[in-house]
């Protein structure tokens, strides 16, 4: 009898049965528990103000997750996500060494294949990790055939330790390492093709996605998720400390990277290109130079150097145009203006018309 | 948990532990729902990006709904209006403005095939009942909104039937009488409305007995006597008047025959009269108007105060408009026109601050006329009324129309209206003021919001597609029934619904939620406070402002701290 009212009191007070111990009961979720998407990196992570890659690594882990491990490379993205004791991640996460995050996932997913289980790994590096100083690990992670997706965040230059050029680090930008001035305009030296470097190891897919372009991006990520195999992934993420722009720009930066063909998105499937993201209108390279400090020395009016050094990037931007074939062909719901456009309720790439 | 040896481990999630959210320098992110540019233009106050976003979930009966609590007439609205809206829609920068005029005359249309029901209830039998002069769309719409407050409503008016300027004014190519029918016959069976034809103020009852007998009076005379009108002293003998031959037309279908005539004015029913003279017979008509043409270079003070697809239209047809003039001299034959001089004129800035006409010497030239027909509007019939008019008007000076305690005026009789929306948005606002004055308060207040510039939304994230044109019959077709501007339907009205920016409001497009590196955007399944599906964990946000600079309706906006 008394159970009875107590029943009742339950009912009344929840509107249903009384939940079981283990059942997560409504009533008592936070917001931040309710949002309808996977947390795998959380808030209070120590990434500056507009931190392009924070983006890029959320954006990934919820189109990825739950069911993965991640190894992760020295770099921003681990200091600024790890300050012992405490862990923005929600998955299970290691840290080695800079050089050796493919290589920490090899044993990851080798442990996990020993122990019959189906747990995805993820290795994470930042351009530093991937294009230099990680590179062999990350060639032989690929040559071993290991079942990880490898996903380089790519900032253009060593943003942890102070802004110094990588391998990475486009033609003529400034870094604390190769600064402009009196003998040069930035960087002397081109960004590194790593993607076509990657795409000769003949694994089953590599691409490139920008964090301004989330549902393409996050496409791309689960798209490597569901393939046996090594997947690559490079994820153009501006760094508004280092590129020296607004924090509020990181999005229309990226943006105008891939507009301008400076940044192309393209997927390769066993060396060979599959897919473009082809651009709607293209831009002029200025358009994006002119957004961040990094480039200040090349938009100076009567400089004959920076004339020359933009008349170059131009140059680079359409021999991306021209060899990927990026130029858009009247309009496209998968083009760069199609897969942005939103309407009430949401982004409307994928919504069934 | 096994103990390791080397190294560290963090339980997961701990990073929450930390609040990066004092990181915020100077600015944060709030939700501001600023006034979409339409909805501060409507002068009927209707909040089209309200209505428009009911289509675009679908529910065209909500959109009704939402559009119907300003404004009760649109099947007449969405043909007569000039759309003020559609001239301040930030979309006409982008692809051309949104065809809001025809969105709200097919809803109005659908809501009188379908019957929908106004969001009304049938006053207390008790309820105070406030008496309204004139069924025109003021007194029409000022009835509706005291039931909306749960008034009576009593209205008297002087003709055998309702309609006021609609039914006398506007040719039925603009406004079919069924259409105008309909709509006022659906309104004035809400329960609560009482209709008194035949009545006229100041013979038929009094201002103070009105007074006596009812809680407030609201006063939508409309303007029915024509301004004086000569030049220099001339008037020809056989002169008519502009309105009063409109609605002679109107009555009988036959114009007086003439081959030149000149119609000296700038307002719509100068236009609707060019065009009717035109298709009558007339060979030349020629419309001559202070004002200038709509254009790039045009001042938008100076630009003529018509439809503008009336105009477009008018032009189509053959008239001509000499702009920027004015009737100089008639030139007279005995005491019938032969012909006008016409000379140049701008209206120019004076010293007091105030804009004068300058006329130019030199341009004086002569038209060939047998007709001159003044539109140069009209004035409040004094009758019953004196001695609340200043001048030709009432000029209440503020928004609520007051004129003495508990007495309004509405529409055209303000000397500072002259639309129908205008006198639309007059109704509801006096019956407003009406309603808190009867309960003892004072004056509403105003919504005093910001309005949503187009630098202030993304126009990254919009699809460009093209404005809907509506069918028109071709200009030789055009004959004095049938109706120009033909219906979009409905595939058109909910594909237009879709090109809305929604313009200081939210769009629920997830951007804010999608594109925070700190996950400090929430998103909820019930509404927020705000009426928006997200909130800002203000522990976490280092107010970085992209999801500001990515919102592509400006509804977050970065804010100083101290706000």
């Amino acid at each position: 009898m008394q159970d009875q009212a107590r029943l009742a009191e339950l009912r009344q007070k929840f509107g249903r049965e009384p939940a079981a111990p283990t059942e997560p009961r409504p009533g008592e979720r936070t917001p931040r528990e309710a949002q309808p998407r996977f947390r795998g990196l959380e808030s209070g992570h120590r990434a500056c103000q507009g931190c392009g890659e924070a983006l890029a690594a959320r954006l990934v882990m919820e189109s990825a997750g739950p069911d993965v491990m991640v190894a992760n490379a020295t770099g921003c993205l681990e200091v600024f996500t790890t300050p012992w004791p405490q862990s923005a991640w929600r998955v299970p996460w290691i840290h080695s060494l800079f050089e050796n995050s493919a290589a920490v996932a090899s044993g990851m997913e080798a442990a996990m294949k020993a122990k019959g289980k189906n747990t995805k790994v993820l290795a994470f590096g930042g351009d530093g990790g991937t294009y230099d100083i990680g590179f062999q690990a990350l060639s032989g992670m690929l040559e071993r055939y290991h079942n990880i997706l490898y996903v380089c965040y790519d900032n253009e230059a060593y943003m942890n330790t102070g802004i110094q050029r990588s391998s990475s680090t486009p033609h003529a930008a400034t870094t604390t390492t190769s600064p402009a001035g009196k003998e040069r305009m930035g960087k002397r030296h081109l960004k590194k093709d790593l993607l076509s470097i990657i795409a000769a190891h003949h694994i089953p897919y590599a691409a490139s996605a920008s964090v301004a372009y989330p549902q393409d991006l996050q496409r791309k990520v689960r798209y490597a998720m569901g393939i046996d195999g090594p997947t690559f992934l490079v994820v153009h993420s501006p760094c508004p400390l280092g590129w020296r722009h607004a924090s509020a720009l990181t999005i229309e930066v990226a943006r105008k990277a891939v507009e301008c063909g400076l940044f192309p998105l393209v997927e390769l499937e066993r060396g060979a290109v599959t897919n473009i993201m082809p651009i709607r209108q293209v831009r002029p390279v200025t358009d994006y130079l002119k957004l961040q400090g990094r480039f200040a020395h090349l938009t100076r009016d009567g400089d004959p150097r920076a004339q020359e050094e933009r008349d170059h990037l131009q140059a680079l931007a359409d021999y991306n145009i021209q060899v990927f074939g990026l130029a858009g062909d009247g309009d496209d719901p998968a083009d760069t203006a199609g897969v942005t456009t939103v309407g009430r309720g949401g982004p409307l790439a994928g919504r069934a018309s | 948990m096994t103990v390791l040896t080397r190294g560290a481990y963090a339980a997961p999630g701990t990073s929450l532990n930390f609040k990066t959210g004092n990181w915020r320098s100077t600015e944060k992110p709030v939700h501001i729902h600023a006034k979409a540019p339409c909805h501060a233009a409507c002068p009927a106050g209707e909040d089209q990006q309200a209505w428009f976003a009911k289509m675009q979930e679908g529910h065209a009966q909500e959109a009704w709904l939402n559009l119907v609590t300003a404004n009760p007439l649109p099947a007449v609205t969405g043909r007569v209006c000039p759309h003020p809206c559609e001239t301040a829609c930030n979309r006409a920068a982008i692809d051309g403005a949104l065809a809001i005029h025809n969105v709200e005359r097919w809803l109005g249309d659908e809501a009188i095939a379908r019957g929908w029901e106004y969001p009304v209830d049938a006053p207390a039998p008790d309820a105070p009942a406030v008496a309204v002069i004139g069924a025109g769309p003021g007194g029409l719409s000022a009835a509706y909104h005291c039931l909306r407050r749960g008034l009576k409503a009593e209205i008297f008016e002087a003709l055998p039937e309702a309609g006021g300027l609609l039914r006398s004014g506007i040719p039925r190519t603009r406004l079919p009488r069924e259409t105008l029918n309909a709509e006022i016959e659906r309104l004035l069976a809400l329960p609560g409305i009482t209709l008194r034809l035949h009545t006229r103020l100041g013979r038929d009852v009094s201002l103070d007995e009105l007074n006596q007998s009812h809680a407030a009076v609201l006063l939508a005379p409309g303007c029915q006597e024509s301004k004086h009108w000569d030049v220099q002293g001339a008037v020809p003998s056989d002169l008519h008047e502009g309105l009063a031959l409109l609605r002679e037309f109107m009555d009988h279908g036959a114009f007086p025959e003439a081959r030149n005539v000149v119609v000296h004015g700038g307002g719509n029913t100068a236009v609707d009269l060019c065009r009717l003279m035109k298709r009558a017979g007339s060979e030349h008509v020629t419309l001559i108007t202070a004002s200038g043409l709509p254009g790039p270079g045009t001042d938008p003070d100076d630009i003529i105060n018509v439809v503008p697809r009336e105009l477009e239209e008018a032009l189509e047809e053959g008239i001509e408009i000499l702009d920027h003039a004015t009737v100089n001299r008639l030139i007279m034959k005995g005491s019938k026109v032969t012909g006008v001089e016409v000379v140049s004129l701008k209206k120019e800035p004076g010293s007091d601050g105030r804009k004068r006409r300058v006329s130019f010497e030199g341009t004086e030239r002569v038209l060939p006329a047998d007709m001159v027909i003044p539109c140069i509007g009209e004035r409040v019939d004094p009758e019953g009324l004196n001695h609340l008019l200043d001048g030709n008007y009432f000029w209440p000076g503020t928004p609520w129309g007051k004129l003495e305690d508990g007495v309004y005026g509405i529409g055209d009789a303000r000397g500072d209206r002259g639309t129908v929306a205008g006198a639309i948005g007059d109704g509801a606002k006096a019956a407003e003021a009406a309603a808190t004055y009867i309960a003892g308060g004072q004056d509403p207040q105003l919504d005093t919001r910001e309005e949503m510039p187009a630098a202030g939304l993304n126009p990254v994230y919009y699809a460009l597609s093209p404005r809907a044109e509506p069918p028109k019959v071709p200009p030789d077709a055009r004959d004095f029934g049938t109706e120009i501007e033909g219906d979009i339907g409905r595939d058109a009205a909910m594909a237009e619904a879709q090109r809305c920016l929604s313009c200081g409001n939210c769009l629920a497009c997830d951007n804010c939620w999608t594109l925070c590196p700190d996950n400090a955007v929430i998103k909820t399944q019930e509404l927020a406070s705000d009426g928006s599906h997200y909130l800002f964990d203000l522990d976490y946000c280092k107010g970085c402002g992209l999801c500001a600079h990515e919102c592509p309706t400006g509804y977050i906006q970065m804010v100083p701290e101290t706000a």
